[in-house]
């Protein structure tokens, strides 16, 4: 875990905590840093004053990866508007019948450890925010491979009732049964996304625009950043995409905001860059992370 | 070719073993990272194995290299020899590596394919998913890895350590493809791949 500090002007990167397991998620609130391990959710309270002696992790869950599950272990993890932990446990493989504790997503309270189920059904979702105005749950998630290049489309949802079941494994894109496990089920068992984002785009960060730097019709628009498609012949994805709602959260347009990382969709590598994350500054502007070069990029809204 | 143009003894050890492999495009001594001498003494000379167990490295995905090294280093992937020579390379480093194996000219197979496994291994090859990811012609893209004229040995240890849950798996998806194959899938499989141009 790295702390970016500066002092006297000077940018200094201080490595906070070591030997954790896949610390994949991070959230911060009033002085405490919480941490999302592939097992445990860890708290550090008071950390800002302790950064070159970090106090011992106290263990807010645990035993969140009891069979050492072989993949979509990384857990994503953010504070909801309840004061609640949110975070994903991923499906243990591409498809397969998940356990109870296993394709959804939680949240646990953050000094009672009371564990609860928000959304089921969900293969891996390593990227949710909140409605700035209804409150509700919205997240990307990631679909199936192997039924070809165009099946199932990579989703955006939203949780509008306490354990909703969003189809995974029975039904994908919100209209399409699996081939072995939609056997004898329907997909109206289970709630449609709000929107499908295109197949194996690899949804990944995403955000509600809160900021006012960008004009007036970006407010509570969601940024996402597509990281792009390996397990398709044409590629696609690679891009920041722009989801505008209306009042009442319904989905009016969806497009890409930030392009270029896609250079030759049918080349290997296909690109120069893939965008993971997104995150709104408090001047407005724009952050992004690329995970294959390693560079975070500040999105600015200016005239030319 | 004869190792003067090398700038130090390790590349011009690695250029002198190059040159018993008039196969393989020998590329400028000065493109050669410093570090790929400790590779090729296991991975063999331009990353083409000659060791049944260790995986040939040669025009595999420059993306994949790395990352392997990566998951070496942070510790997600384990093995006696490769934990200790991952643990203190770079970033920079992997990348450089990773760009010079991936530039390599794979030798031709030694491994033979049996009779009748060319047909019987394709088929599993394509009933298991195998070609969705790895690519029709199982060359690897990105950080998938190339499967053809990969070491036999190697290849059916991966696919047993995937089936048993040992092996390293980022989503989970070798897992599941590698759980419905028998132990006679296995031996199939790589058999059809290891013979693979």
């Amino acid at each position: 875990m790295y702390a970016v500090v500066e002092r006297g002007g000077k940018r200094e990167v201080k490595t906070v905590l070591k030997g954790l397991d896949a610390p994949n998620g991070v959230a911060f609130s009033k002085g405490t840093l919480y941490v999302a391990e592939r097992h445990r959710i860890t708290r550090y309270d008071g950390i800002e004053d302790r950064l070159d002696n970090a106090p011992d992790a106290k263990v807010v869950i645990d035993n969140l990866d009891p069979t050492k599950q072989p993949g979509h272990f990384w857990k994503f993890l953010a504070l909801g508007p309840d004061g609640k932990l949110y975070f994903n446990i991923g499906a243990p493989g591409n498809i397969v019948m998940p356990s109870y504790m296993e394709a959804s997503i939680m949240r646990v309270h953050p000094s009672k450890g009371i564990l609860e189920n928000v959304a089921l059904g969900v293969r891996n979702s390593v990227g949710f925010d909140w409605h700035p105005q209804t409150k509700q749950l919205w997240f990307t998630e990631h679909g199936r491979d192997w039924l070809g290049d165009d099946l199932p489309s990579d989703e955006l949802n939203v949780v509008k009732r306490k354990g909703e079941h969003f189809g995974y494994p029975f039904c994908h894109q919100g209209d399409t049964l699996d081939p072995e496990y939609g056997k004898n089920r329907s997909c109206s068992e289970f709630t449609p996304p709000v929107l499908n984002l295109g197949a194996h785009v690899a949804p990944i960060g995403m955000r509600f625009y809160t900021g006012k730097m960008f004009p007036a019709e970006y407010r509570n628009n969601i940024f996402i950043a597509r990281r792009g498609s390996w397990n398709r012949t044409i590629k696609q994805g690679y891009d920041v995409f722009r989801v505008r709602l209306n009042e009442e959260g319904k989905v009016l347009k969806a497009e890409p905001f930030l392009t270029g990382f896609l250079v030759d969709e049918k080349a290997d590598p296909p690109m120069w860059g893939r965008p993971a994350d997104v995150m709104v500054m408090r001047d407005g502007s724009l952050l992004v992370s690329d995970d294959h070069n390693g560079i975070i990029y500040r999105v600015s809204y200016g005239t030319k | 070719m004869s190792g003067s143009r090398g700038k130090g003894g390790a590349a011009a050890i690695l250029a002198a073993a190059l040159s018993f492999f008039p196969a393989c495009a020998v590329p400028a001594a000065d493109d050669i990272p410093r570090k790929a001498a400790a590779c090729v003494v296991c991975h063999g000379p331009g990353g083409n194995s000659t060791d049944p167990a260790t995986p040939s490295l040669a025009a595999q995905p420059a993306q994949f290299i790395s990352m392997q090294l990566y998951l070496f280093r942070e510790g997600n992937r384990k093995d006696a020899q490769m934990t200790p020579i991952a643990s203190d390379l770079s970033n920079a480093e992997m990348n450089e590596l990773a760009a010079y194996f991936s530039r390599q000219k794979p030798a031709a197979p030694s491994h033979k394919t049996a009779p009748g496994n060319a047909a019987a291994g394709r088929r599993l090859a394509e009933q298991y998913h195998c070609v969705q990811c790895h690519g029709p012609a199982l060359l690897g893209l990105q950080h998938i890895p190339r499967l053809a004229g990969q070491r036999f040995a190697y290849l059916k240890t991966q696919l047993r350590g995937f089936k048993a849950g040992t092996r390293f798996d980022m989503d989970g998806n070798m897992t599941s493809a590698a759980q419905p194959l028998s132990d006679a899938d296995i031996e199939v499989l790589a058999d059809y791949l290891a013979g693979m141009k």
